[in-house]
């Protein structure tokens, strides 16, 4: 997982991108069908070693603060 | 390791009744929240019944009333307005809009009166059973550590970890989960004061528009969406409205929340061997309007009461707690059953069969403002309505 304001490392394989206007609402925590976000205060933790890439989490986001981009 | 009866995770509205009624009924109780804050931000249109207060003890405080309401306006995608109001409806006993950044936090100040330990900031990141109980590992202000607990209450909101740690099916399908955005905001141009706004049609895609006065011109206007039903945001929907709405042209917002909003009723299990779940992470919000305050606070009065009582048996088996279930179904779930329905129903519906239904309630008469008794009214009026949901009203 990667947070926009923070300088992105390459990584291998896709990469969840937290934009900085997420709001830690937790909606997208909701409808993971894998459970693998943990939505905190202020940062957003995603488990992508499990992530099937169904982006459902970046459908439902009130703000559009997620995006799955493919490295 | 720290050791508790009860550890309740997530302390808004439905997490702090259970650690009330089951400090109140002798048990040990740690209520944990992973805000520093508890109660905000919202994500809530703040909106309850004074009925539904009553019914669960609690007398209202002007500390967190922002306003008295006691109308209701429908309006339908082209503009056609229903208002029920004293003369339309025989009795006008209705609700109030909260101001929950203070309700939230006087709820959990009458469960630590009661007797419930609380910390706030501490994030819940995993749990296991033994044999014995739950071991639950959690996080405070970077310090990993662990709680065992007879039994864990899941009271975490829409996010609902707590459940599926537990292998409960919690998980929602996007389809049911409301999408909202709403601003609070100043500058409203209210038609009259004490009045609920509900709007429908294209402008909320999947769900409906509204406007929860909170006093003087200030309001909660927001929306909810199903992202299956729309490619846009919630918030380029709340942006569209806000910008054409009448009442909205002059407002500007003070506040933006975010959140899901669960609307698929109550899931079918809430109970496993030293857990159960409640609130927003039970399904306990109504499917039609998408409150769930009231709801929420019920299913946490009866989990406090029968985890406390389990406590006391010294029994935290599925089997003993599977009465908390029975009595959610039929306290909450039974009825959220033919919301369901109905709202599904009403989905299904274009716009101008949503404008004819405004017309034809236009020249009905209600007994009270309900959703059952909107329904009924329903019914009675659209004849399709009649054949999809006769059975149910």
């Amino acid at each position: 997982m990667v947070s926009e304001n923070h300088t992105i490392n390459k990584q291998k394989g896709d990469v969840m991108i937290v934009k900085e206007w997420c709001m830690y609402c937790g909606e997208c925590a909701g409808v993971c069908p894998r459970n693998l976000i943990q939505v905190r205060e202020l940062t957003l933790n995603f488990n992508e070693k499990e992530c099937k890439d169904c982006k459902i989490c970046v459908q439902v986001c009130p703000v559009k603060a997620l995006e799955k981009q493919v490295v | 390791m720290l050791e508790t009866d009860i550890l309740i995770i997530g302390a808004g509205p439905a997490g702090s009744m259970a650690a009330k009624h089951a400090a109140l009924n002798g048990a040990k109780v740690l209520l944990v929240d992973k805000k520093s804050e508890i109660g905000a931000p919202k994500r809530c249109a703040e909106g309850v019944s004074k009925d539904g207060l009553k019914k669960l003890g609690i007398t209202p405080n002007p500390r967190w009333i922002t306003s008295d309401i006691d109308k209701v306006r429908l309006v339908s995608p082209n503009g056609t307005d229903v208002l029920l109001d004293e003369d339309k409806v025989k009795l006008s006993e209705m609700g109030y809009v909260l101001e929950r950044k203070v309700f939230d936090k006087y709820m959990t100040m009458d469960a630590a009166r009661a007797g419930a330990q609380i910390m706030v900031k501490t994030l819940a990141t995993g749990m296991s059973k033994v044999n014995d109980g739950i071991i639950v590992s959690l996080e405070h202000m970077g310090n990993a550590f662990e709680i065992k607990a007879k039994i864990v209450i899941g009271a975490d909101g829409p996010e609902s970890r707590v459940g599926r740690w537990a292998g409960l099916k919690t998980s929602l399908k996007p389809g049911n989960m409301e999408s909202c955005a709403q601003f609070e905001m100043v500058g409203v141009d209210m038609k009259q004061p004490g009045c609920l706004e509900l709007i429908f049609g294209s402008v909320a895609p999947g769900g409906y528009a509204w406007i929860f006065p909170k006093g003087q011109d200030v309001a909660n206007v927001g929306l909810g969406i199903l992202s299956t039903k729309t490619d846009k945001t919630a918030y380029q929907h709340l942006l569209e409205f806000v910008d054409t709405y009448p009442g909205t042209q002059n407002a500007q917002p003070v506040e933006l929340n975010v959140g899901g909003d669960p609307v698929a009723g109550l899931h079918k299990e809430l109970v496993t061997d030293n857990v159960l779940i409640t609130g927003d992470a039970a399904g306990m919000v109504n499917p039609l309007d998408g409150g769930g305050i009231i709801s929420g606070m019920t299913g946490g009065c009866i989990a406090g009461e029968v985890a406390s009582k389990a406590i006391a048996e010294g029994d935290y088996s599925k089997k003993n707690l599977k009465k908390y279930q029975k009595r959610c179904q039929k306290e909450i779930g039974d009825s959220f059953k033919k919301y369901l329905k109905a709202k599904e129903y009403l989905l299904s519906l274009s716009d101008k069969e949503l404008d004819s239904i405004a017309d034809a309630f236009n020249e009905s008469d209600f007994d009270r403002i309900s959703p059952t008794d909107l329904l009924k009214v329903l019914v009675k009026v659209s004849p399709k309505a009649m054949l999809k949901l006769g059975k149910l009203f």
